[in-house]
């Protein structure tokens, strides 16, 4: 589904390089649940901007379901990410000025699907996600547990192939990240690929397979044992 | 098209919004109203004297002293004599007043004795045989004034009654819309006289009278007073030639005489720059609000819509994660600019066409054309569209990265 080889992510100014993703290899197969973690600054969003088609990469290849998008042009790009990519942010990013039902609508419009497809189907990623009766509601008027639900029920509306979850619970108390990734394993369970950046622990070890990012590289913790005092984190998601 | 959710964001952003609506539905207002005021000027300006503006040139004479009717008769006489014989000179006559000089008479004219309101108002000229080849004036019915048609009248006394006058073709076709109007009679004063001719054109001396600009009657007078205006008609090529040489010819010929400084001695096209300076003034004025007005509109839309994009940066990224072209986003500014345009273009309409009425009744202006209305509104309309893009191209390129951006 997901398979970089390679890739490289260079940001230049004038008298400076430097790497965000070095030789970055992974391969993350048709309905697959991984998480990425990593120290901050590891690289960790950046990969997921690239897999997302959010930004470009310098070098490598990166294969998306099959297609190499290296070569895609802005519009070929964005088709895909309106089509087979679903989106979940930490800060939610929902539109604060459009209600909920507005807001799941936004990639449907994109998507050119009728009106009364659309409402269809954001009735029901709404119901799926417990909030059909706040359609009406602005983003501000709900919690930020509400707001993450109202992103995943934007997401699910398109159902894409892939979600991609950038810290989905970082800023979420206990009780509503749980909730939280309930949904996602749902949405894991009904077929979809989901490949989730986090820091939390516990949160990668509900995913079935942990990968490391360290210095914009993948690395792999059994080989290199002198990582395992900086990233405590991931190995024990690894172990459990 | 996004315009439900476009006009759903907006009501979020109502101060922007209304301000912008606001001042395009003033600029409107104003512009249209301007552009139709510069439009009627220019159409004034641009009004044909029906004269041969380019060969003429007017003296104003003062004679210096007290003398008789009879001896001012003698000494016009005697001035149009020598300047008849002037070289470069076509023609001359002598008259109280020309088209376009703002200064002349004026009276009323009747079709029948007891008739209470007048049939019309007319500018009184003072003529003789020689004026229509003087001025150039194209008759089209009837005949010239003949010499023995000529008289002298006082200063002192009250307009004699003219036996015979010509009109113009505008006040023959006022005062005899379905007949011929020579050899018909009219009322001029309380004295009958007869239309003996039908001239094509010949402006009042005043510009943007109520009763017309064209309607001038030729009364066969030589007006005895201290002072008169010489009209010449130069032949081609020689109007400044003869600018200079005729006022010397005419002190060679007496000096008791003055003649101004200023405006003494005139090419009609001074007369005509003199006649129309203030609507020409008042054009480029309102020529220049409109520009002014317009820019400060565009630069407005350009204002409001570089800090909606500014602060929207990170909702622009989302929507481009979540699938948005580059003409998406492109497209999404362009349709709220129209839509806060078409808001408004309807109030600025309804305020175009107030404004024009308070001005009809006020100061007895013509109604508005609907037509300057609605180009108006197109207009605003692209200038909206103009004034947006730059900024709107700039939101198109927001990287959908910026989604992922913490503000």
């Amino acid at each position: 589904m997901l398979k970089m080889n390679h890739l490289s992510k260079v940001y230049r100014t004038e008298v400076v390089e430097t790497y965000a993703l070095r030789d970055f290899n992974i391969d993350v197969k048709e309905g697959e649940f991984v998480a990425v973690t990593g120290p901050s600054g590891s690289g960790k969003t950046t990969f997921l901007t690239i897999a997302g088609l959010l930004e470009t990469f310098s070098g490598g290849e990166y294969h998306l379901d099959g297609i190499e998008v290296s070569q895609l042009n802005d519009n070929a790009r964005s088709k895909i990410r309106n089509e087979k990519i679903g989106f979940i942010f930490q800060a939610f990013n929902l539109i604060p000025d459009l209600n909920v039902y507005d807001n799941i609508e936004v990639p449907l419009r994109y998507r050119g699907m009728k009106g009364a497809e659309r409402k269809q189907r954001i009735m029901d990623s709404l119901e799926r996600v417990g909030l059909s009766s706040r359609a009406k509601h602005y983003p501000a008027e709900l919690s930020g547990g509400q707001q993450q639900r109202v992103a995943i029920a934007r997401a699910l509306a398109g159902s894409p192939r892939l979600l991609l979850a950038d810290e989905p619970t970082g800023n979420l108390d206990t009780q509503m990240a749980r909730g939280v990734l309930e949904l996602i394993e749902d949405i894991h369970r009904d077929g979809a690929t989901i490949v989730m950046v986090t820091h939390d622990p516990e949160l990668a070890a509900r995913a079935q397979r942990n990968v490391h990012i360290i210095d914009g590289q993948v690395v792999d913790l059994s080989e290199e044992p002198r990582f395992h005092a900086h990233a405590g984190e991931a190995a024990q998601g690894q172990t459990l | 098209m996004q315009i439900k959710p476009i006009l759903t964001a907006l009501r979020h952003h109502k101060a922007g919004t209304v301000l912008i609506a606001v001042q395009i539905a003033l600029t409107l207002a104003i512009v249209c109203n301007a552009l139709f005021i510069i439009h009627q000027r220019v159409t004034q300006l641009s009004q044909p004297s029906g004269l041969d503006e380019a060969h003429l040139i007017r003296i104003q004479n003062q004679w210096v002293g007290k003398a008789d009717d009879k001896a001012y008769g003698s000494l016009m006489a005697t001035d149009l004599a020598t300047l008849r014989k002037l070289p470069g000179v076509a023609d001359a006559y002598a008259t109280n007043s020309v088209p376009l000089s703002g200064g002349g008479w004026s009276m009323s004219l009747r079709l029948k004795a007891d008739q209470s309101a007048p049939s019309a108002q007319t500018a009184i000229y003072f003529s003789d045989d020689h004026t229509l080849s003087t001025l150039g004036l194209k008759l089209v019915a009837g005949r010239n004034f003949r010499a023995d048609d000529i008289r002298p009248m006082s200063a002192k006394e009250d307009l004699l009654h003219p036996a015979v006058i010509i009109v113009t073709r505008a006040l023959a076709d006022k005062l005899f819309p379905t007949s011929r109007a020579v050899g018909q009679t009219v009322y001029l004063a309380n004295h009958l006289s007869t239309i003996i001719g039908v001239v094509e054109r010949m402006q009042t001396p005043w510009v943007g009278m109520s009763w017309g600009s064209a309607a001038s009657t030729l009364v066969p007078f030589r007006l005895l007073t201290g002072g008169t205006n010489y009209v010449i008609r130069t032949q081609p090529g020689q109007p400044d030639r003869v600018r200079r040489s005729a006022p010397d010819a005419l002190f060679a010929q007496n000096r008791m005489r003055v003649i101004p400084d200023q405006h003494g001695v005139e090419t009609f096209r001074q007369i005509r720059a003199d006649a129309y300076a203030s609507d020409r003034g008042m054009a480029i004025l309102m020529g220049v609000i409109c520009v002014v007005l317009l820019a400060i509109t565009a630069a407005g839309i350009v204002g409001l819509t570089s800090f909606w994009v500014g602060q929207r940066r990170k909702q622009i990224g989302v929507r481009r994660a979540l699938g948005a072209t580059r003409g998406d986003i492109l497209s999404y500014f362009l349709t709220e600019n129209l839509l806060i345009g078409m808001g408004g273009v309807l109030l600025g309409i309804a305020l175009a066409i107030g404004l024009n009425l308070w001005m009809v009744t006020r100061f007895e202006m013509q109604h508005l054309s609907l037509w300057y209305v609605l180009a108006g509104a197109v207009a605003l309309l692209l200038l909206g569209q103009g004034a947006v893009l730059a900024p709107a191209l700039r939101a198109s390129r927001v990287s959908p990265v910026e989604a992922t951006r913490s503000v």
